[in-house]
């Protein structure tokens, strides 16, 4: 434990010195540290190191490649789920669209409402939000606080806009 | 039926003290009182607080320096609580008296038992003068309505209620339940929407949450029927009367996935009103979960705030279910390193955003320095990025960097300070979200980390609270009351337990541009991974190794307090 700057082994008195001097302080640090320590440990302050190892233990990964995007879950895609159920890629269920009350595809009717209701980046209107209504023969959108009157006209059919809203075709623009 | 209300949890149970401590006690009318003068604080951070018995004097141990064999170095000096003679503390069984003090420390130490003991009133006075020297100033700790806890009474129908359950409604299918549990169903996917679906599924099993819409608290029926409340932005009624309202729509999906029913759902109505209501994040493509998560909350929150006093009110969570659910409140101490002076605010949260532990990074590059490429195949042998540890890195003490110098208020300038957040109040539900995303100062892009991060079942939040963390900068001693700003009566008190159960798991996969949510439920400690559509029951290890995106814990037991209406119990 003693610095030795002379290469005999024997010690000046001013490295045996710095040597003391560096034990004390050394000394004090570990008695810092064991003091509180102890503190800790005698107030019940100190976490439950058991469960924690315990925890740590049981998520130490196992040998089998992790990760991708499905996983080893990924082929419950091809079987069924827990009811006995399997269901297509895209969900087929179909309803009404409440803006438009066309029958959509459960699947698709995201996509589908973007276009509706005149939002999203692909939305024609989109530099008609901020100003005043202008509407146009082919508007499809219009701004965001106006329902959009899509609603059938007395006669039960759509305006001439009603070929745009199929979802097979995307864009016009 | 009726038990007593559990009595709240003690605060640290202190040791007893040992029979030389009590009688040294019993002995003086104020024990310690006399040390104040002697007791020496500094700034925190700057060290432990000390004993000056006299500005000149040099402390050693006379026995150590008239012996012929001295102690190499001794590390602690002692000092004699009765007659102040100092000595090391391999001489203090031999000095008569039995108190003493660390003279470097200010910790009790007891010669007869050789050992540190411990004593309340002891801290108390070691505490006064931090507090007389280094005065802390905070904004007013928001108030925490006091309501009494009252009995939990199981409900029972009564004559009318029986009837109209009897007469107007339907059993659920006895098959459908007692195989699987109730509430499992799949939810379609609308094209891009796993955000949407993944963060519901975590919705609809968050405990108090579910009892809400379950107990029919905001009936979709009568709410449509109601004149719109006063602050009407939101509640828009649109050409063909068409009633928004997220509540009413999320309700209309509750219903649907406890119905027994159990091929998927679509959640069509909800994206649709959803988009009507934030019509900034409407649009076609994925999105991030825990946006959304925020949205909805924020949508709820308009849609059931219908007093404008309570408005203001989130940290309370009297405003609303959302944040009477998810609502916490965070502590915020600025120290000025110059001079000790702290600076506290409070804060409400609806979750916890913690930066995924870098160093864990780092120092496992550091390691594998010139083995790049074997980097990515060899995870398993370091240890993975723990949620206790993202934790502790929440609640760590930061120095604030040059360009953040905080203003002072005693020293009137700029100072180097550090920052310190801490949990004054949990919720009832506790949100994580793991900040898998982060912005890569290099190339000006958001990446994905892609790190597995480990998280427990069960977590104790108690370390991470306002109470513990003062507590533990002031070296563990036990805060007196001046000091502790009500910390340990609100954190404990209010929510009765630091200790919460996990019972959901959003993930990510893939990339940041295309990439898929699944979530991970647990009920009846099982596991269930809900993919859109697909339930599936799955093994622990699979939740334990997903990569979890954002985390879903429930206090592990609910308290009941009185309500402002008496009939109504509510959870607090």
């Amino acid at each position: 434990m003693s610095i030795s700057n002379s290469n005999d082994g024997s010690l000046t008195p001013r490295s045996q010195h710095a040597s003391n001097c560096f034990d004390d302080l050394l000394n004090s640090i570990i008695a810092d540290v064991a003091s509180e320590c102890h503190r800790i440990a005698r107030l019940g302050l100190d976490r439950s190191l058991e469960a924690e190892e315990e925890e740590l233990r049981l998520s130490q990964p196992s040998d089998s490649t992790r990760g991708g995007a499905g996983g080893a879950d990924g082929s419950s895609k091809h079987g069924v789920d827990i009811f006995g159920n399997s269901h297509p890629a895209v969900a087929s269920e179909t309803f009404e669209c409440m803006n438009c009350g066309r029958p959509i595809v459960a699947g698709r009717f995201a996509p589908h409402l973007e276009k509706c209701m005149g939002k999203g980046r692909n939305a024609r209107t989109k530099t008609t939000r901020s100003s005043t209504v202008t509407r146009s023969r082919h508007s499809r959108g219009s701004p965001v606080s106006v329902y959009a009157p899509y609603s059938r006209t007395p006669n039960g059919s759509t305006s001439g806009i009603s070929e745009d809203l199929s979802d097979n075709n995307f864009e016009e623009h | 039926m009726s038990s007593p209300p559990p009595a709240p949890p003690a605060s640290i149970p202190f040791p007893p003290p040992c029979p030389h401590l009590a009688s040294y006690r019993s002995s003086l009318s104020r024990p310690f009182r006399h040390l104040r003068r002697c007791l020496r604080a500094c700034p925190l951070g700057n060290g432990p607080p000390s004993i000056r018995l006299d500005p000149l004097a040099h402390p050693h141990c006379a026995a150590c320096s008239s012996s012929s064999s001295p102690c190499p170095c001794p590390p602690r000096l002692l000092a004699c609580l009765s007659c102040a003679q100092v000595f090391c503390p391999s001489h203090a069984s031999s000095h008569p008296h039995h108190i003493s003090v660390d003279l470097l420390r200010a910790e009790l130490f007891c010669c007869s038992c050789r050992d540190q003991v411990y004593d309340r009133d002891f801290d108390s006075a070691v505490l006064r003068v931090f507090h007389d020297a280094f005065p802390i100033t905070s904004t007013t700790a928001p108030t925490t309505r006091k309501r009494r806890r009252v009995h939990f009474h199981h409900w029972r129908p009564d004559p009318s209620h029986s009837h109209l359950i009897r007469t107007r409604s339907t059993p659920l299918p006895l098959h459908s339940i007692s195989t699987h549990p109730c509430g499992l169903r799949g939810l379609n996917n609308m094209g891009n929407t796993c955000f949407i679906n993944s963060v519901l599924q975590a919705l609809l099993h968050a405990p108090p949450l579910r009892n809400f819409f379950l107990s029919d608290r905001h009936n979709r029926f009568l709410c449509a029927t109601r004149s719109p409340p006063r602050n009407n932005k939101t509640n828009i009624t649109t050409h063909n009367g068409d009633h928004l309202c997220l509540a009413c729509d999320l309700d209309q999906i509750y219903s649907a996935v406890f119905s027994g029913d159990r091929t998927p759902f679509t959640p069509a109505k909800f994206l649709y009103s959803w988009w009507r209501i934030s019509s900034d994040l409407a649009s076609y493509e994925q999105q991030d979960a825990h946006e959304f998560f925020i949205s909805v909350l924020d949508r709820i929150h308009d849609n059931l705030v219908e007093d404008q006093q309570n408005s203001n009110n989130n940290a309370q969570g009297d405003c609303c279910i959302a944040h009477r659910v998810f609502s916490g409140i965070l502590r915020s101490d600025v120290t000025c390193t110059y001079c000790g002076f702290t600076s506290t605010t409070y804060d409400p949260c609806i979750d916890l955003s913690l930066d995924l532990d870098p160093t864990h990074i780092t120092r496992h590059n550091a390691r594998n320095g010139e083995k790049e490429t074997k980097q990515k195949h060899n995870k398993n042998l370091s240890a993975p990025t723990t949620l206790m540890r993202c934790l502790e890195k929440f609640t760590r003490p930061e120095r604030l960097d040059n360009e953040h110098k905080f203003y002072c208020q005693k020293c009137k300038e700029r100072r180097e300070s550090l920052k310190q957040m801490s949990i004054r109040k949990l919720p009832l539900v506790l949100c994580f979200h793991v900040k898998r995303f982060e912005h890569s100062t290099m190339k000006k892009t958001l990446r994905k980390i892609d790190s597995c991060l480990q998280f427990p079942f069960s977590l104790d939040m108690a370390p991470y609270l306002s109470s513990s963390v003062l507590r533990s900068r002031y070296g563990n001693r036990l805060l007196p009351a001046i000091l502790d700003n009500g910390e340990s009566e609100v954190g404990i008190s209010s929510g009765a337990s630091s200790e919460f159960e996990i019972f959901a798991v959003v993930t990510h996969s893939g990339r940041l541009d295309a990439g898929h949510y699944v979530t991970y439920l647990r009920i009846n400690n099982s596991w269930y991974k809900c993919d859109d559509a697909w339930v599936v029951k799955v093994e622990e290890s699979t939740v334990r190794e997903s990569q979890a995106y954002m985390l879903f814990y429930v206090q592990k037991v609910l308290y009941y307090t009185a309500g402002d209406n008496n009939t109504i119990d509510e959870p607090t």
